[in-house]
């Protein structure tokens, strides 16, 4: 019944799609008020979607198997909680919820747009339908949620376990609004251009919907960055993985967009490049859910894919980037009135060198994830590009940047002299003793992590030192800059001070090492609602005789049958200690993976700050009118 | 600036003494840089497949036989293909993927600094 529901729902929210196309097209001419039609029906659309994607949640919670989505990624003994967040935990499911974003961002848009021309408003409202039509047909053609079975089956095939997890049933739906918020400056740009209304008029009025995506964008990342150090085992937290890299390319275009936006909101210069930025990062965000859906990758990530898919979101990308192109060279005119010049040393040079460092790393990442695809299918020989490639191409040319985070935000608009060269001289000659003292005690040898060490202190303390000097003054931008340097910083003590201890052990014994012994007390077992659990017992003790407990779990699920190991995570403000058992075939051993990692809980905390300058800078401006 | 070229070069000196310590953890150094071939986009170090743990075995043994790093690449790429290498050495295939990225750089930096009004002091 409720996949019924859903499944008419989806047509009747298609219907509505041309509805508003049909006003839209009508209103274009009128020259009066938006007409209440487009308003209503966009609304009505919303609800549609909404009441489709509970149909599809109530299939789940009801365990309904004549629903074929339900059927293949559910099961009747899994809790609650992941019966709901296994909706989305799926290719059908989280397409809908896809399609729920974007009709929920269109409503938000026009109810937050009323003071702007009524042309772009319009505009925009037909360029989203088009990409809304697509993910309609899309959806309900080749992968409708809705499908169903006969003769129902007793029980289903169960949702993958890695995925039974709190931050993965909330990493999805985050990570959505990030995508999906930037289709709303995509369009919206495309709109301005037609309506000649590329201003700083508009800039303001995006920059809200550009920072939106963006914190979104930051959190979801960091969420599945979190999920992947617990639930993979491995204790690392990002991999240069494809799919990682798919979700950083948006979040770097849409980076540079949120800094070139400010120019144009202060000057409107930089308007084409504005425009190549926002179609850059949507079609990013819509080729990364192509990459990932189509299989073409080899990625931990990969859970749901279909050729067929794929040619379709390959041929509806293709369909959008040319309308973008087409719009961008009939439509767009520069403004050459308006170019204002401006002095080597100014707020404008330093937030383009922003924008081509960015560029640099986007293109690197771009890169390195595409181009094993492409030789692959010219020549069909399979080549790897993993964390060292990305080293080496990002360290170097990260260390200007971050001089360049720390001194940009001080210059002025057109031109600008740098005011107290001593304190920024002597800030940077601290650093680099600092980071000198610190890399002769790692014992950590080569010479370019001195400098980017010093180049992280560096921001660090100039940001530091604004917060209690500037005040309220930038301090959004301030905020962001400094977490910045902070997950900088977190990263390479991370990365340098972790040791970890792998071994073989059985019940009873202990492993011992001049720094620490781990013994492994017992095993329990414990049965769960759809696993089973054993869990081990361990105890460590440091130098100074202090023990801790660390109880690692493998669990075997009942449906579908798996064993995942799952670690155990004691954290404190210092450091993290992470233990996972395996079993190891045919043997009583349990392999045993134990790693001290420094930091760990401020590389999340640093990226919270980052989101939060975000943040800070919405309230701030609903603060200031 | 003086101070801070004085400083480099300092620090320069200090680092050259450093560069011959020896590679303690090389056997997870080298781990981490091999594909787990069975895995989904896991590395060697990081997996606990059969295939990584016999590989882990594998270069330990090589290194007690006293290959360098780099020859133990070439032994296991010459078995297992340039797949495993998570390092992408530098030949005729990969050439576009280690300087496109770096290419791309220079012409970005061109274009900024050739198309923007900037009026010199």
């Amino acid at each position: 019944m409720a996949s019924l529901i859903g499944s008419y729902s989806l047509f009747f929210g298609l219907g509505c799609s041309l509805l508003v196309v049909f006003f839209s097209l009508k209103d274009l001419k009128n020259l009066n008020n938006l007409d209440n039609k487009i308003l209503s029906l966009t609304f009505l659309q919303f609800l549609l979607v909404v009441l489709s994607f509970f149909g599809l949640i109530i299939s789940f919670v009801n365990s309904d198997f004549s629903n074929l989505t339900v059927f293949n990624h559910s099961h009747t003994t899994k809790p609650l909680f992941y019966k709901i967040s296994g909706t989305w935990g799926n290719h059908e499911g989280s397409l809908l919820l896809w399609l729920l974003v974007l009709t929920l961002f269109i409503f938000l848009f026009l109810i937050r747009s009323k003071k702007e021309p009524k042309k772009y408003r319009i505009l925009t409202i037909l360029f989203q339908q088009i990409i809304i039509i697509g993910f309609f047909i899309f959806l309900i053609k080749t992968s409708n949620p809705f499908d169903y079975i006969y003769p129902v089956p007793k029980e289903g095939l169960g949702l993958n376990p890695i995925l039974q997890d709190p931050a993965l049933a909330f990493h999805p739906p985050i990570l959505y609004l990030g995508y999906v918020g930037t289709s709303i400056i995509f369009s919206s740009v495309l709109a301005a251009s037609v309506s000649n209304y590329i201003t700083k008029e508009w800039a303001k009025h995006i920059k809200q919907w550009v920072i939106i995506s963006w914190i979104f964008l930051s959190l979801g990342i960091l969420l599945g960055s979190i999920w992947a150090y617990y639930e993979l085992g491995w204790g690392g937290f990002w991999f240069w993985d494809p799919v990682e890299n798919i979700s950083l390319m948006p979040w770097l275009a849409l980076t540079t967009l949120l800094h070139c936006i400010l120019v144009l909101e202060k000057k409107s210069i930089l308007t084409s490049w504005v425009i190549i930025l926002s179609i850059a990062t949507f079609t990013l965000s819509m080729s990364g859910t192509f990459l990932v859906r189509s299989g073409i990758l080899n990625s931990v990530h990969t859970f749901a894919n279909d050729p067929e898919r794929g040619l379709f979101i390959l041929i509806f990308l293709f369909t959008l980037i040319f309308l973008s192109l087409f719009v961008f060279f009939f439509f767009h005119k520069t403004d050459k009135k308006n170019t204002t010049s401006f002095f080597l040393l100014s707020k404008e040079t330093s937030i383009l060198v922003n924008n081509w460092f960015m560029m640099y790393f986007l293109a690197v990442v771009l890169i390195g994830t595409i181009y094993p695809i492409f030789l692959d299918v010219i020549s069909s020989q399979k080549i790897s590009v993993g964390p060292p490639f990305y080293h080496k191409l990002i360290i170097p040319f990260l260390i200007p940047f971050l001089l360049m985070m720390a001194i940009g935000p001080k210059l002025n608009w057109i031109k600008s002299e740098l005011q107290n060269k001593f304190y920024l001289a002597s800030f940077f000659v601290i650093s680099l003793f600092l980071s000198f003292m610190i890399i002769r005690m790692l014992e950590i040898s080569i010479l370019i992590n001195t400098v980017l060490f010093a180049s992280a202190f560096y921001l660090f303390f100039i940001t530091l030192r604004d917060f209690f000097i500037k005040g309220f003054k930038n301090l959004a931008q301030n905020i962001a800059h400094f977490g910045f340097s902070l997950l900088i910083l977190s990263i390479l003590f991370n990365n340098f001070l972790s040791t970890e201890i792998i071994t073989n052990l059985k019940v009873g014994e202990t492993y011992q090492s001049n720094k620490l012994t781990i013994n492994f007390e017992k095993i329990e077992k414990k049965k769960m609602q759809n696993f089973e659990a054993i869990i081990g017992k361990f105890n460590i003790k440091n130098e100074s005789d202090y023990i801790e407990i660390l109880k690692p779990e493998l669990r075997i699920y009942n449906q579908p049958n798996i064993v995942t190991s799952e670690a155990d995570i004691k954290t404190n403000l210092f450091s993290d200690k992470f233990m996972t058992m395996n079993l190891v075939q045919n043997q009583e051993y349990f392999n045993i993976r134990y790693q001290k990692k420094p930091f760990m809980i401020w590389i999340w905390f640093s990226v919270l700050i980052i989101s939060f300058g975000g943040l800070f800078s919405l309230l701030k401006k609903r603060y200031e009118s | 600036m003086k101070i801070i070229n004085l400083l480099i070069i300092i620090i320069i000196l200090f680092n050259f003494n450093l560069s011959n310590a020896k590679d303690i953890n090389s056997s997870s150094k080298i781990t981490k840089n091999l594909r787990c071939l069975v895995c989904q986009g896991q590395s060697v170090h990081d997996s606990d497949s059969e295939f990584a743990i016999s590989l882990k075995l594998v270069v330990e043994k090589k290194i007690d036989e006293g290959m360098s790093e780099k020859e133990i690449y070439e032994f296991l790429q010459i078995k297992y293909g340039d797949w495993i290498l998570y390092d992408p050495e530098l030949n005729q295939k990969t050439f576009i993927l280690w300087f496109l990225p770096l290419l791309l750089f220079l012409i970005g930096g061109a274009i900024i600094f050739k198309n923007l009004k900037i009026k010199k002091n």
